[in-house]
């Protein structure tokens, strides 16, 4: 079966791992990707705090190229970018005016056909028919994964309903959990890592993440498992410095769903690419014998 | 509230309700203080100040506290308020559009890096369609080390800000996340025909 797929921005750089990732495992369950050709910036949180028009019309321009591709669906892993195209496609839908002068720039016009889904809208249905655990060779026992979703994959500026429950979402601990894995209840799943802040605000963004990493402690977890580049990058990255600052000791790998899939699936973590976090995440896959 | 004595003032509050209003579409009138949005903001602690106050001071017309709060320029935009309020109120949007107002009246934010952050993101999408994170971030530093040595705390400050920077640059690079090939798209005039629709728009 054949997809639209729009990376983004940060998964062709910074988190180039996880466009990896997706492409490897979602061909794994039989999903071939295809990029939609010359696709720009959906604009993320920023456009929308500075203008509301470019907020509407950067991701507009990938609707319409989504719709000329001739695919129903389109797969949005980046959860600051699903989130703004869900919500483009909403204003769009709802505002003909808009939509029209919006139309009147493109080569390939918006028609709002295109369905947008997560990758956990994938993933889930995948772990509901069972094909998850008929590809896995692994059973993933003894990670015991807080399943982090952030913000932008359940929460929206507007008025958009998703499938997921939205206080206590469920989707990452079901696939987790059709890989063997033991997903904690925790409180912090939804909870904000500061996003942009880790570069604006730092100790803003130090602070959420201490406490979203406190609570996992606190619950026995044994690693954070995220959809999100920009929880996967701060939750990683900024680690070092939230663990000293609030004398936190345990150190958390921060693995993407998928990576947890490709291990499951007989992949390395170097086919996976799991060297290239800043958290060392070899070390608890080894103890677990889930690589030697 | 920072506010010495609440007063109604129609010729204040009129003007200021109805445009954070009409560019937010959120409606404002409709909040009861309930304060469900208080108890789920994640930075309401920190900035003394939570989304149920905000709509409070604009409806009392208080426009340059309104757009002088931490609050505004903290908000990490988890839309946890609006999901909560069982008005349909997203106060994230009233956030953010008190940010645009303060951009155009050019008042210095409170927060400038966050203003001088989203302003850089923009400006290299506009560059190339995508967002080159190093031509962004150097966008993004230049600019802060301008406005720091102009406004704020001078050399020192600059000079830690990039040590930091390097730091992180250092550390992403020999995790091999720092990408040094340019992105750009083919059909850019389609994204410059977009950003001039915007400009027009904001200028009319």
């Amino acid at each position: 079966m054949q997809i639209a797929y729009y990376p983004g921005c940060t998964l062709h750089a910074s988190s180039e791992l996880y466009d990896i990732q997706c492409k490897k495992v979602l061909k794994h369950l039989g999903i071939e990707l295809k990029e939609i050709e010359d696709w720009n910036c959906c604009g993320a949180t920023s456009a929308s705090k500075t203008d509301n028009f470019l907020a509407v019309a950067l991701p507009a321009r990938n609707l319409g190229i989504a719709d000329a591709s001739g695919l129903s669906e389109m797969l949005i892993p980046c959860s600051s970018c699903y989130n703004r195209t869900l919500v483009s496609q909403k204003i769009l839908s709802e505002d003909t005016e808009l939509k029209n002068k919006i139309n009147a720039e493109l080569s390939k016009k918006v028609q709002g056909k295109i369905r947008i889904s997560s990758i956990l809208d994938i993933l889930v249905s995948k772990a509901n028919s069972g094909e998850i655990a008929e590809k896995s060779i692994k059973k993933l026992e003894g990670l015991k994964p807080a399943c982090y979703y952030g913000c932008l994959l359940t929460r929206f500026p507007h008025d958009i309903k998703i499938s997921d429950n939205i206080e206590n979402p469920q989707g990452m601990e079901t696939v987790c959990k059709a890989l063997g894995a033991e997903p904690l209840d925790w409180s912090y799943k939804t909870d904000c890592c500061g996003a942009s802040a880790t570069v604006n605000d730092t100790d803003t963004a130090l602070f959420l993440m201490s406490q979203i990493i406190k609570d996992a402690l606190a619950r026995g977890a044994n690693c954070f498992v995220t959809t999100c580049p920009m929880c996967q990058m701060n939750m990683d990255m900024y680690q070092d410095q939230v663990s000293e600052r609030y004398g936190i000791q345990k150190k958390f790998p921060v693995f993407f769903i998928t990576e947890l899939l490709g291990i499951a699936m007989g992949f390395t973590p170097q086919e996976m690419q799991i060297d290239r976090h800043f958290v060392d995440s070899l070390g608890l896959l080894k103890e677990l014998k889930l690589y030697e | 509230m920072s506010s010495p004595v609440l007063q109604f003032r129609p010729e204040l509050s009129q003007p200021l309700i109805q445009e954070v209003m009409d560019r937010s579409g959120q409606n404002l009138l409709a909040c009861y203080q309930c304060r469900r949005c208080a108890a789920g903001c994640p930075v309401g602690e920190e900035t003394g100040l939570t989304p149920d106050r905000l709509i409070r001071m604009i409806i009392f017309g208080e426009k340059e506290e309104a757009l002088n709060n931490l609050l505004v320029w903290k908000c990490v935009a988890c839309y946890t308020c609006g999901t909560r309020c069982p008005n349909n109120i997203q106060t994230a949007r009233i956030n953010e559009t008190l940010k645009q107002i303060s951009k155009e009246a050019h008042i210095e934010p409170l927060l400038p890096k966050v203003s001088t952050f989203h302003d850089a993101f923009l400006r290299s999408t506009s560059h190339f369609g995508r967002v080159n994170e190093l031509e962004f971030i150097g966008l993004y530093e230049m600019q802060n080390a301008k406005k720091e040595l102009k406004h704020g705390g001078g050399w020192k400050t600059v000079v830690a800000e990039m040590k930091n920077q390097a730091k992180l640059g250092i550390s992403m690079m020999k995790k091999k996340r720092i990408h040094f090939r340019l992105d750009k798209i083919k059909r850019l005039s389609e994204i410059k025909r977009l950003y001039k629709k915007a400009r027009d728009k904001a200028g009319g």
